[in-house]
């Protein structure tokens, strides 16, 4: 992470003593060390060597120190130097003027070699600080990028911040569009206190785009952030600050850095999130126009029936006779039962939609599952067009009987429509495996199968069928009921004319072993 | 005698209070109507009806909370309006008192049954030695039961059953009512044993087990013996 640059943000007062005089005891110890050795060897060594040897300190205290560290290092050096070898020894005083000549140049050389090593050293120091904060950032913007709710983006930022500055950091944003601005996520753990004083200076930060400071509000000095993109702000960083208000050099880059890098990020996300609104929108918007035409077809027409009949029997009654006004009757009373269903449809697939509708379930057996369906549809389906197929010891399933009846009075309804009048359909139920199969069979045109697939789809009516009443609900609540109860339901083509719908319940296993067995 | 009883509807419906009106008074009923909770109670002291038909669905109180003050005090046999997909409420209304339910949109005829066989109230009972439903005869006294004259081989539950069932005979009964009947009132939610139990009697008394003629079930509620009248 950035920490590397932020050590030698605030360093402790006894540290910065040590920092500060360890380069000139080095260059005292290191002079002196030069002098005692020069002594020893001036037998063997000639004058000018020994002011070589000289520069040395000079070259290793710029190299690690810096300008003012190998300044010291040369004066100190010509002064031993003169001090301890150039005749008079043990005097200032020059003997010979040409020493002050070489003195002058030793001088130059020094604060040259100096100069570009110190010069050397701080460009190094700077590309190896440069390069790890490009790879912090990196690897954050990584992070970020990783992060697929903008949640997850504001807890890493405020989590980098806070390493990088060390301290709690905490961000704030409107969280509605011209909504006040909200604590969307903080570094610390519990609480992040903010005063009102502060909630203020946070408005003012965001809407002027400039940084504001606070003063021991709950304590700590803080500084606000606004964090911005080409266009507007998007957010408030609120840092922790030196009571004198600065942050250092590298705090301040670190800090510049990873705002951009907030703002990219949280603007990223705010328009994946409009995108993904957008295409809601969207879809929901077809969804909404089929359902009306759904209900706008499927209600009027047996409402037509409806009207027509009763206008017609309160208009001239007397024109009538017994068998046209039963069959008057009969006909009102088949629209109306088709509206109660298409209603009963419609209120199972907005519940599906908005998953409310949870299996009540309850132990049940096929055989009345079948037997509630029969005689809810009786109007429409007379007990000689039905054959139903029950094994006796098919096992029981833990169902919501409602639901399924549902399924079933769909599935029936569909297969009257769609078959010639007085065919006969038929229910089978069978066990297969750890399931209970059901079929329903019709005696109508086979269903292409490109259209088999996409059958139970919501509002998905094959095109062969337009004359035939219906909203392209029926089916699509028959697989939400299904699936819910942890089946499966498809059509298949039967051998010559009709189609087989077929669902699946899974089989409530270990339930008729608790029951004891009686005796007559 | 149900000619000139007098039937009190509850119902914030108009459409349907009229309804009722017209087709009840056809049928010699004796109609009060009100449309609140509350002004239905006090109807039930002045109107003094012999049958109230109670809206679940009314704007002031619950349903359900004006059947329990009505319970508190008064007898009277109450048959409550619901609709599809609130098997809660009606089993809640049934538990709480409630002779019988029908579910919106409803046929006349049904309306008229329902209304007939709460009337009787608790009009068959043990006294009553022989009860004969068509071709079933049930001899409580020799505990006997005969399909077209033939004796059925039951268990001993299946025949407690089937006996509380016929002495309800048109009435709806919860599964938390039978269960309580026949096995006692620790046995209120193992509706299971219901399902396997009724599921035998069916298979000995009825011919078409889709399409059983004596007992039906009504879904999330219970079952209801079928007196063919």
């Amino acid at each position: 992470m950035l920490e590397t640059s932020a050590h030698r943000g605030r360093p402790k007062q006894s540290a910065s003593f040590w920092l500060i005089t360890a380069p000139y005891a080095w260059t005292v110890i290191s002079i002196a060390v030069i002098t005692a050795a020069g002594k020893a060897f001036q037998p063997v060594l000639d004058l000018v060597t020994i002011a070589l040897v000289y520069l040395l300190p000079v070259l290793v205290t710029a190299v690690r120190w810096g300008l003012w560290p190998s300044l010291a290092a040369s004066f100190l050096g010509i002064l031993s130097f003169d001090f301890f070898f150039v005749p008079p020894v043990l005097s200032i005083t020059v003997s010979d003027v040409r020493y002050l000549f070489s003195f002058a140049i030793f001088l130059v050389v020094a604060l040259v070699t100096g100069t570009l090593a110190a010069r050397l050293r701080d460009q190094a120091r700077a590309a190896s600080q440069r390069e790890r904060r490009m790879a912090a950032l990196y690897s954050l913007s990584h992070k970020m990028a990783a992060e697929t709710s903008l949640q997850g983006v504001l807890r890493t930022v405020v989590q980098t911040v806070a390493q990088s500055l060390k301290g709690p950091v905490a961000i704030f944003m409107p969280v509605t569009p011209d909504d006040c601005l909200e604590l969307v996520a903080h570094s610390g753990e519990g609480e992040f206190p903010v005063s009102e004083k502060e909630k203020a200076i946070i408005t003012w930060a965001f809407e002027l785009k400039r940084e504001a400071q606070s003063r021991k509000a709950g304590g700590t000095d803080r500084l606000f952030v606004p964090v911005s993109d080409a266009e507007r702000t998007v957010a408030v960083l609120a840092v922790p600050s030196a009571p004198e208000g600065t942050l250092s050099k590298e705090q301040r880059e670190d800090l510049d850095a990873l705002k951009s890098l907030t703002a990219l990020a949280i603007t990223r996300m705010q328009l994946s999130q409009e995108a993904e609104q957008a295409r809601w929108l969207a879809e929901s918007e077809k969804l909404h126009s089929a359902l009306l035409n759904a209900v706008s077809h499927d209600l009027r027409t047996p409402l037509s029936s409806i009207t027509g009949a009763v206008t017609g029997l309160l208009a001239d009654e007397e024109r009538y006779d017994e068998q046209a006004k039963r069959h008057l009757l009969v006909t009102i009373k088949a629209g109306a039962l088709r509206m109660n269903r298409f209603i009963t449809n419609l209120l199972d697939t907005a519940r599906l939609d908005s998953g409310i509708l949870k299996p009540n379930r309850e132990w049940c057996d096929v055989n009345d599952i079948i037997g509630v369906t029969l005689n809810e549809i009786r109007e429409l389906l007379p007990e000689d067009r039905v054959v139903v197929s029950v094994p006796d010891d098919l096992p029981p399933v833990f169902v919501d009987l409602g639901l399924v009846e549902q399924v079933l009075m769909n599935l029936l309804d569909n297969a009257i429509k769609y078959s010639p009048a007085d065919a006969t359909i038929s229910i089978r139920a069978s066990r297969v495996e750890d399931f209970v199969q059901v079929g329903v069979e019709d005696a109508g045109a086979s269903i292409p199968g490109a259209d088999r697939e996409h059958i139970f789809d919501k509002f998905y009516r094959l095109r062969s069928s337009k004359h035939v009443s219906g909203s392209g609900l029926g089916l699509s609540i028959c697989k939400g009921i299904i699936e819910a109860h942890g089946g499966r339901i498809w059509v298949e083509p039967m051998e010559g004319v009709g189609n087989r719908f077929v669902f699946t319940l899974p089989l409530a296993v270990g339930l008729a072993k608790e029951i004891p067995d009686e005796e007559t | 005698m149900t000619e000139g009883a007098r039937i009190l509807v509850i119902d914030d419906e108009n459409e349907i209070r009229r309804m009722l009106q017209v087709a009840l008074s056809a049928h010699g009923y004796t109609l009060g109507e009100t449309t609140s909770g509350k002004e239905g109670l006090n109807q039930v002291l002045i109107f003094h009806p012999d049958l109230v038909i109670l809206d679940l669905g009314l704007p002031d109180i619950d349903g359900l909370e004006v059947l329990r003050r009505l319970r508190e005090w008064s007898q009277v046999p109450v048959i409550v309006l619901t609709v599809r997909d609130r098997e809660g409420d009606k089993v809640s209304a049934l538990d709480g008192g409630a002779d019988d339910y029908i579910t919106k949109p409803f046929s006349m005829g049904e309306l008229l049954a329902r209304i007939r066989v709460a009337m009787r109230h608790v009009a068959k009972s043990e006294d009553e030695p022989v009860l004969v439903f068509g071709d079933l005869t049930l001899d409580f006294a020799h505990r006997v039961v005969l399909l077209k004259q033939q004796e059925i081989k039951l268990t001993p539950t299946e025949y407690e059953i089937l006996k509380y069932l016929a002495l309800h005979a048109g009435r709806v009964v919860t599964h938390s009512q039978l269960l309580r009947a026949v096995w006692g009132p620790n046995y209120q939610e193992h509706t299971q044993y219901l399902r396997v139990y009724v599921g035998q009697l069916r298979r000995k008394i009825e011919a078409d087990q889709a399409r059983p003629r004596f007992i039906t079930t009504e879904p999330g509620v219970g079952y209801r013996f079928i007196s063919a009248e």
